[in-house]
């Protein structure tokens, strides 16, 4: 958005009382509040106000799903079209990085240690509210802080610049610890810390099982990503690429696959568009991209001698019978098989927390880890959000865990 | 998962925003004018709360006078669909009894002692006028507001005048009051309703007064139904001639402050159309040393003096200036006769890369400026240097910002 197109957007938004934008955000940003700010031309009072509510203010400027957060609650949608919430969020955020950060507020000291494991959206939102609250925090990750943003959201949706201004900004509000963690380690952890807070994610790739999967082109949609996204030159691709799976991680690995070069790229779902769990725009991004979306179709075995050639595919039809999701379960058609051809087939159904060192830790269905309303895990001291908790989620809704579980790590160690 | 929403935790320092005006400190320069939003203790608090530096409590008057209000009293005036451009009121003073006012003073002394609590008064004899100062001083206020400027008054020298439109009588009137106020400072509530502002703070200065509030609303006629010929606000079909407050009327209390500011050494209460931090900005650049807000509460609610102190802030740190007492005057020196202007040989240039092709340069100037401006085949107007002779209305109708510069031609 240029400053101006900001200032006629802005001057639209009706400054609702009690604004229901407000409380679609997972983050409660004060949305009219900082509106208001940027009508007024007070743009780095905007984005202070946005700073202040969520940590990854940036990354989700750039990408956050308004649809179904704040701009699907507009009051202004009732009117005409909803506020464009999302890109002033972004103007105002982009003008504070160039300006300079603001200085920030001494904040109180506490003499309270607090392990926040996972440097993802999660653990950077703990870490910064609990930074507030006075606490010092130390962050464990193996990899740079970032988590998914960085690792495998493609660069076309984020690229790492528009995170690391977010990280950059963070990184003074706790200390880093570039290792992994392990059973061993978490014992250690916990002994030398007040409390702790898991949020490593899932990093894990559900696999279809199915006869094949262990040919050469048969790649976890994760690794995949990541590799995809490390790379500075671009990694190789395959002429045809199936991706099975109907996310939004599905729709990036298409999309991505289509950038690197793949002549035709196939994504295959076993429901219809209908019971997609996806943003729209990353729908539409896959599709102006050139990726053929069929839905209906389930993988039944990759084909091959020593690499992939080709997916055998069933026809499903969807039956009145709902599962968990409250979607309709499909069913295989028989006599429907056929085959595709393929030299590269990416598995996206989903991932799985990946961590062996959770041991003691009560999981639930799908083996999420379970917390109680205050995030707190079977184990006293020990608090867990993000993806861990909940699967696969947004960006803001991971920071909005870390940062409502910090305020319960606080009460928690105020209590002890 | 949902969550409470908890209040947020503080990530910026606050600015102090403070400094002293007319012997009273205030934490910023943003008060309330007296208004409705001053009428109710409930609704003080609520905005002393939220941060408000101080307020002037909606205008009383002695004890017995009868406040015969009118409904509806509000109207607006809508300009290009925007609601509120300019807002009419045929309110009066506060319903309330004095003895509530006083209580109303005292207690949000007592709640709130570092906030600035003002009264604001109207009578019509000596005697009414000294005994409201000595009450409401004794209440604990912390300066007396007069108002000599309300539109629907009839407490001048002629019914339907107001008293700051009579020399004589502003500057009588103003004694008494000054007179009865042992301890704190008087500021007279004028008018820019009058042949020269100028002479109404001379007079308001031999009085012995300690400042002015400038200034009180325009008088106005809302509109009228075209269908009915009803005046706004209808009230059965009648009507009468509102005070118009809002964003409409910044323009000519910016004059009426720059005026009195240049011309007679009094401080200055900046009231009438400021709505923004920026506003609050050039109202103090050409004078005033603080500025009450009404009609932008009235609107969105106490909640704007988060973006009025945040704003202030922000715009003290990018100027390097210590306290928003550094600006008061600051564009005082810059405002000069027509025939002190510089004479510069100016011309208009359109940035082809940035104009859209909307034309409204080339219709505006060929109707209403020099025929300067020539429509050409890629939309894209050509300013004829030879006819222009840089009158700037292009760039005032140019929806682009930056588009259409004004060059000097050496």
């Amino acid at each position: 958005m240029t400053p101006q197109q900001a200032k006629i957007e802005s001057d639209r938004c009706l400054q609702c009382f009690d604004a229901p934008c407000m409380s679609a955000c997972p983050t409660h940003i004060d949305i009219p509040k900082f509106i208001l700010m940027i009508k007024t031309s007070n743009v780095i009072g905007a984005a202070e106000v946005v700073k202040t509510s969520n940590a990854l203010a940036n990354a989700c400027g750039k990408i956050c799903p308004e649809e179904v957060f704040c701009q699907s609650a507009c009051t202004r949608g009732k009117q005409d079209s909803p506020i464009q919430i999302r890109e002033l969020h972004f103007f105002a955020t982009q003008q504070e990085k160039q300006k300079g950060f603001s200085a920030t507020r001494r904040f109180p000291t506490s003499n309270k240690k607090v392990a926040v494991i996972g440097a993802g959206p999660a653990g950077l939102g703990c870490a910064f509210e609990l930074a507030k609250l006075g606490h010092r925090v130390d962050v464990y990750d193996s990899r740079k802080p970032g988590g998914v943003p960085r690792n495998s959201i493609p660069s076309f949706r984020l690229a790492a610049r528009e995170l690391e201004s977010d990280t950059r900004f963070l990184s003074r509000f706790f200390r880093f610890k570039a290792q992994s963690v392990d059973s061993r380690g978490l014992e250690r952890i916990r002994k030398t810390h007040d409390a702790a807070f898991l949020a490593v994610g899932l990093g894990k790739d559900r696999m279809l099982g199915i006869p094949g999967e262990k040919l050469k082109g048969v790649l976890p949609v994760l690794k995949f990503l990541e590799k995809a996204k490390a790379a500075s030159s671009g990694v190789k691709i395959g002429k045809n690429v199936v991706v099975v799976g109907g996310g939004n991680v599905s729709l990036d690995a298409a999309a991505t696959a289509k950038r690197l070069g793949a002549h035709h790229v196939l994504l295959i779902y076993r429901r219809s568009e209908k019971e997609m769990r996806v943003w729209k725009g990353e729908l539409e991004e896959a599709r102006k991209q050139g990726v053929e979306i069929r839905f209906l179709i389930n993988p039944v075995s990759i084909v091959g001698k020593n690499k992939v050639a080709g997916m055998k595919c069933r026809r499903t039809r969807l039956c009145k019978r709902k599962d968990k999701t409250g979607r309709p379960v499909p069913v295989e058609v028989a006599g429907s098989d056929f085959t595709v051809e393929a030299d590269t087939i990416i598995i996206a159904i989903g991932q799985t927390i990946e961590a062996n060192w959770l041991e003691g830790i009560e999981r639930r269905g799908g083996g999420y880890v379970k917390v109680g309303e205050n995030f707190q895990t079977s184990v006293p001291g020990m608090f867990a959000g993000g993806d861990m908790i909940a699967g696969e989620g947004t960006i803001v809704q991971s920071v909005a865990h870390g940062k409502y579980a910090a305020r319960a790590i606080h009460e928690f160690l105020s209590a002890k | 998962m949902e969550y409470q929403v908890l209040k947020e935790l503080e990530l910026y320092p606050v600015r102090d925003l403070s400094y002293d005006f007319l012997g009273i400190h205030f934490e910023s320069p943003f008060i309330l004018a007296a208004a409705p939003s001053t009428d109710n203790l409930d609704m003080v608090r609520r905005a002393f709360a939220m941060g408000w530096a101080g307020a002037i409590l909606k205008t009383t008057s002695v004890e017995g006078t009868r406040v015969d209000l009118c409904y509806p009293m509000m109207s607006t005036f809508d300009h290009e669909g925007r609601k509120l451009f300019g807002m009419g009121n045929i309110d009066l003073i506060s319903e309330h009894h004095i003895n509530k006012v006083e209580f109303n003073i005292r207690t949000l002394k007592k709640e709130f002692p570092e906030k600035m609590v003002a009264a604001s008064i109207m009578a019509g004899r000596k005697e009414d006028w000294q005994s409201l100062v000595q009450r409401l001083e004794s209440a604990g206020a912390d300066l007396i507001e007069c108002s000599f400027s309300c539109p629907q008054g009839n407490i001048g020298e002629d019914p339907g005048k107001m008293l700051a439109q009579s020399l004589s009588a502003t500057e009588l009137t103003a004694r008494w009051v000054k007179e009865a106020a042992k301890r704190i400072p008087v500021s007279i509530k004028i008018t820019p309703h009058v042949t020269d502002i100028v002479e109404v703070a001379k007079a308001v200065k031999r009085s012995g007064c300690d400042a002015l509030t400038a200034s009180n609303s325009i008088q106005a006629l809302m509109g009228i139904d075209i269908r009915s010929f009803a005046p706004l606000p209808s009230l059965g079909g009648k009507s009468t001639y509102s005070g118009m407050t809002g964003p409409a009327i910044k323009p000519i209390t910016l004059r009426t402050i720059a005026e009195i500011a240049r011309n007679v050494d009094i401080p200055i209460l900046g009231t009438g159309g400021a709505s923004t931090w920026s506003d609050a900005v050039e109202f103090m650049s050409v004078g005033a040393g603080v500025v009450e807000f009404c009609t932008v509460v009235m609107h969105y609610g106490f909640r704007v003096i988060d973006d009025l102190k945040s704003g202030m802030s922000h715009y003290l740190d990018d100027m390097d200036l210590s306290s928003p007492a550094a600006i008061v005057g600051k564009a005082l020196p810059n405002i000069v006769t027509h025939d002190d202007l510089p004479r510069q040989k100016i011309r208009s240039h359109i940035n082809e890369k940035l104009c859209i092709g909307c034309e409204l340069c080339y219709v505006a100037c060929r109707d209403g400026g020099h025929m300067a401006i020539d429509q050409q085949p890629n939309k894209v107007p050509r300013v004829d240097r030879e006819r222009c002779v840089g009158c700037g209305l292009c760039q005032h109708v140019c929806p682009v910002d930056r588009c259409i510069d004004m060059n000097v031609v050496a």
